[in-house]
């Protein structure tokens, strides 16, 4: 594993020695176990629904991004006048208002990871079912990547959660989630619970072939 | 340990058909689908119907912010704000929910509130926070779906579905009269003016108000109008009268109305009402109400009408009952001789005189005519004490010359009129004023003072202080002659004898008085021979009188000779005695004592005069002989009663005599016996009188 990229040799998977490893505690069994003998969890050698999961989450989580980018994410009263705003319509109004960065922080963690997350899913869940070629090794890559950076798509989320909860000054300021709020967390929790239904393993399958 | 080595190779069956191998899953995705499509199917459901309204100008409202209001409820929101197309309006869009979109009529008014200052108040300030918004108001009508209206460019004044009456007010001028100005009735506020417009003639102005129900059945054709704004000062003999409305009437204007006589009838909406100047002339105007019907007369002046004017009243026992019209000079020409003369044109309610309203013109100018023939007649008069407004007044004149009511065919007819007797205030103030001026005031003054100081002198008089209790004592005295028994009973013995005489009368008039008329008149000139016997011996009696009066000449020439410069160097100290003077009871009882005194002695007298004698006039010369001895009875007393007065009349002068510096007290004493004087020539003129004319105590006369 340690030089996984430079080095095409071929290796040993568990599946071949006829063993199943617990992907939760990483212990050993031999192949036929169903339950992980020291922490309980299933063990299975190969998932085989798991392309399927993933794509039922991913179409889940695209579903709901619709309606999390139409309707308003806030809904913000001061003094009386209330003014909603989307995500993009946000995007555009920080613009307006000239804070570039914090209009790009709103942007790539609204838009761009989301959609990106999708798009390496949706490559992912295919290129494991052969339909386009990749290396292995930068299947591995997005699939670490998208791992580590779904989590943070959840900053928009937080941002809103934190200031309805802060910004509750009656009649001089309100904000409250529209929503899309919740849309958006649905998306997001949809598109990490995909990425985590998808099983690395078949990554390898499709390397040995 | 062994090598690692492969495990047998796990053979797995054929897949299975994808659908059996489906996993639960996928319910997720459809799922979030059908709610994400429940959302956007239900948000399509609820945006609403979309309406335009068209604006002259849209201030203030913002696509997607502005809200649509009705009834102060939110019932949409502006779309979008865009130009017609050729650019002369304004198109607002929005959206409103479909519920009250269902039942929204073609005539819907729409208008944008804003934030509004005025002396009234301030409103639709919550507008200044949250933005201007769109009010609607309607009169719902289920199924009408109208969606294209006109925007109001200002709050209206009555909104639809609001009750009430709305009228038109007609003025003379606007310039108290603006949009929004209360109407108040009672002093509430009861309903709103709008914005006054001038009448195409422009000879005046007309304003449409309303009247909020229930308030609006007070309005009849017996109401009346008038302008509230401002204040209003009224001098008067009561003092001033300041009146002032509310401050918003004061500031804004204000009209009020009332109902100023009854028998009214409803008004239909849009009925025209006069706004008179102020309440008084509104009340007014009930006298000259049916001026439709009036009788146009006319007036000939030959003095000035300065202070007349068209407009002034005319005046029936104080009635209103017309006005002038016009007024105007003529040349007449009388004898040769040009004179101008003043002419008015008056017109007279027939109502007012107390004629039917619809009475015919010919039936009012034959009432007038029937008037001048009883002596009424036009003049002039003044329309208050100081006023110099005159006014025409129909007066009822009896002694007036002979006049008729010139009827001609080509003009009026023309009343008679007399000259009238105007004061002239100025002048008879002024002549007021220069008699006060031509008074000697300081002469006046300089002998005031020189009197006080005189009278200063006498009061501090010793004499003075004891004399209260001698003149006292002579009232007592004189008291006691007046209540003397014979002086009391001298009237009644009068009495007594006069009665006989009434007896007798009596009887004579029951036996036959006519007859014995003719008898008794022969009888008078043998008892008149009687009564001068009688009356001789009465004037031996009153004889003594006379020295009575010399004594009291002597008396008077007494006091009169008293030291007056003696009382002038005494009254120095007599302001300063006057107090103890007027507190020593003496003094007190001196007026009541004198008045006593006096009033017995004029009741005394009064009695002698008349006593029933003169009542008893009708006695009959038969008993004449009886008559003259009671009458001499009663004349003996006379002597007596003078010895009397005389006696009193010597204590007196000894009084005078006891303290005869002192002239004040002389003074009184001299009036006192100057009633005394006038009893005894009462005395002498009743005996002189019997001696003269003894039937006039027989017949009264």
């Amino acid at each position: 594993m340690e030089d996984a990229g430079s080095a095409p040799q071929r290796v040993l998977t568990a599946k071949a020695a006829g063993l199943v490893g617990c992907t939760q505690c990483g212990r050993v069994h031999a192949s036929g176990v169903t339950t992980c003998t020291r922490c309980g969890a299933p063990v299975s050698s190969r998932d085989g629904t798991s392309v399927q999961r993933v794509w039922a989450w991913l179409f889940a989580g695209l579903v709901v991004y619709i309606p999390a980018n139409i309707y308003p994410m806030l809904r913000t009263t001061l003094l009386g006048k209330t003014t909603e705003s989307t995500i993009f319509g946000g995007v555009v109004d920080l613009v307006h208002h000239g804070s570039y960065g914090v209009a790009t922080i709103v942007f790539v963690a609204s838009i761009i990871i989301p959609v990106a997350k999708f798009i390496a899913i949706a490559y992912l869940a295919l290129s494991v079912e052969r339909r386009v070629s990749l290396s292995a090794h930068k299947r591995h890559v997005l699939f670490e990547v998208v791992e580590f950076i779904g989590r943070w798509s959840m900053i928009d989320v937080f941002v809103v959660a934190i200031l309805s909860s802060l910004v509750q000054l009656d009649f001089a300021a309100q904000i409250n989630p529209g929503i899309a709020a919740v849309s958006f967390a649905l998306s997001v929790a949809f598109t990490m619970i995909s990425a985590q239904s998808f099983d690395p393993r078949l990554i390898w399958d499709a390397d040995g072939e | 340990m062994s090598d690692p080595r492969p495990a047998d190779m796990e053979i797995e069956g054929p897949k299975r058909s994808i659908w059996r191998n489906l996993s639960l899953v996928w319910l997720v995705p459809f799922a979030a689908l059908a709610v994400t499509l429940l959302i956007a199917w239900q948000s399509w459901a609820e945006r609403g119907a979309r309406i335009e309204i068209h604006f002259e100008n849209a201030a203030g409202v913002v696509p997607e912010e502005t809200a649509i209001r009705y009834r102060d409820v939110s019932v949409g929101f502006v779309e979008a704000v865009e130009f017609s197309g050729d650019l002369t309006s304004v198109i607002v869009s929005a959206r409103i929910d479909n519920t009250v979109a269902e039942s929204l009529p073609a005539d819907a008014q729409f208008w944008v509130v804003r934030p509004e200052v005025s002396a009234s108040g301030i409103t639709g300030l919550s507008t200044v926070l949250s933005g201007v918004y769109i009010e609607a108001a309607f009169e719902p009508q289920q199924g009408a779906e109208a969606t294209t209206f006109e925007g109001l460019d200002e709050t209206p004044l009555v909104k639809p579905g609001m009750k009430g009456t709305r009228i038109v007010l007609r003025a003379s001028d606007g310039t108290m009269l603006t949009a929004g100005a209360p109407i108040f009735h009672q002093g509430i506020e009861v309903g709103r003016i709008e914005t006054p417009r001038l009448l195409d003639s422009g000879t005046g102005v007309i304003v449409d108000a309303f009247i909020d129900a229930p308030h609006d059945r007070r309005i009849t054709t017996a109401t009346r109008f008038w302008d509230t704004s401002g204040f209003d000062v009224n001098v008067g003999p009561s003092g001033i009268n300041l009146s002032v409305g509310s401050v918003a009437a004061l500031i804004r204007g204000g009209i009020a109305f009332d109902t100023v006589f009854s028998g009214g009838s409803p008004v239909q909406s849009r009925y025209v009402f006069d706004l008179f100047e102020d309440e008084s002339a509104a009340r007014d105007s009930v006298f000259s109400e049916s001026i439709d019907n009036a009788v146009d007369l006319v007036v000939e002046f030959d003095e000035s009408v300065r202070g007349l004017e068209a407009g002034s009243p005319v005046t029936y026992r104080g009635l209103k009952v017309g006005s002038v019209k016009a007024l105007g000079a003529f040349i007449e020409e009388v004898q040769g001789v040009q004179r101008v003369k003043l002419r008015a044109s008056i017109s007279i309610d027939p109502r007012s005189l107390g004629l039917a309203p619809e009475a015919p013109q010919a039936e009012t100018i034959a009432f007038l005519a029937e008037a001048v023939q009883q002596g009424l007649r036009a003049r002039l008069a003044a329309q208050g004490l100081f006023s110099q407004d005159l006014m025409v007044e129909l007066a009822e004149i009896p002694d007036a010359a002979p006049a008729a009511l010139g009827i001609f065919d080509t003009e009026a007819p023309v009343i008679p009129s007399v000259t009238s007797d105007l004061p002239d205030v100025a002048a008879t103030a002024e002549g007021l004023f220069q008699r006060i001026d031509n008074l000697p005031v300081e002469e006046l003054m300089e002998q005031a003072i020189a009197t006080l100081a005189s009278i200063e002198n006498l009061a501090g008089d010793e004499d003075l202080r004891s004399a209260p209790g001698a003149f006292t004592a002579l009232m007592d005295d004189a008291r006691g002659l007046i209540g003397g028994e014979a002086a009391q009973a001298l009237p009644g013995e009068l009495t007594a004898a006069v009665g006989e005489l009434r007896g007798i009368a009596e009887d004579l008039r029951a036996a036959d008085m006519v007859g014995k008329l003719v008898e008794a008149l022969e009888n008078a000139s043998a008892a008149t021979e009687t009564v001068s016997a009688v009356a001789d011996e009465f004037s031996a009696a009153t004889g003594e009188v006379p020295d009575l009066i010399s004594d009291l000449r002597q008396l008077t020439a007494k006091a009169n000779a008293m030291e007056i410069d003696a009382f002038v160097a005494a009254a120095t100290d007599l302001l300063d005695s006057a107090d103890r003077l007027i507190d020593s009871d003496d003094t007190r009882a001196l007026p009541g004592s004198l008045s006593e005194a006096l009033d017995e002695v004029r009741a005394v007298l009064a009695e002698l005069r008349e006593g029933g004698v003169v009542e008893n006039a009708n006695a009959t010369l038969a008993s004449a002989s009886d008559a003259a001895a009671a009458i001499e009875e009663a004349a003996e007393s006379l002597p007596s009663l003078s010895a009397r007065i005389e006696r009193l009349v010597g204590q007196a002068e000894i009084v005078v005599q006891s303290y005869g510096d002192n002239s004040s007290f002389n003074r009184e004493t001299v009036s006192a016996l100057r009633e005394v004087r006038e009893a005894a020539a009462a005395l002498s003129k009743l005996a002189r009188a019997i001696e003269r004319n003894p039937n006039s105590l027989l017949f009264g006369r």
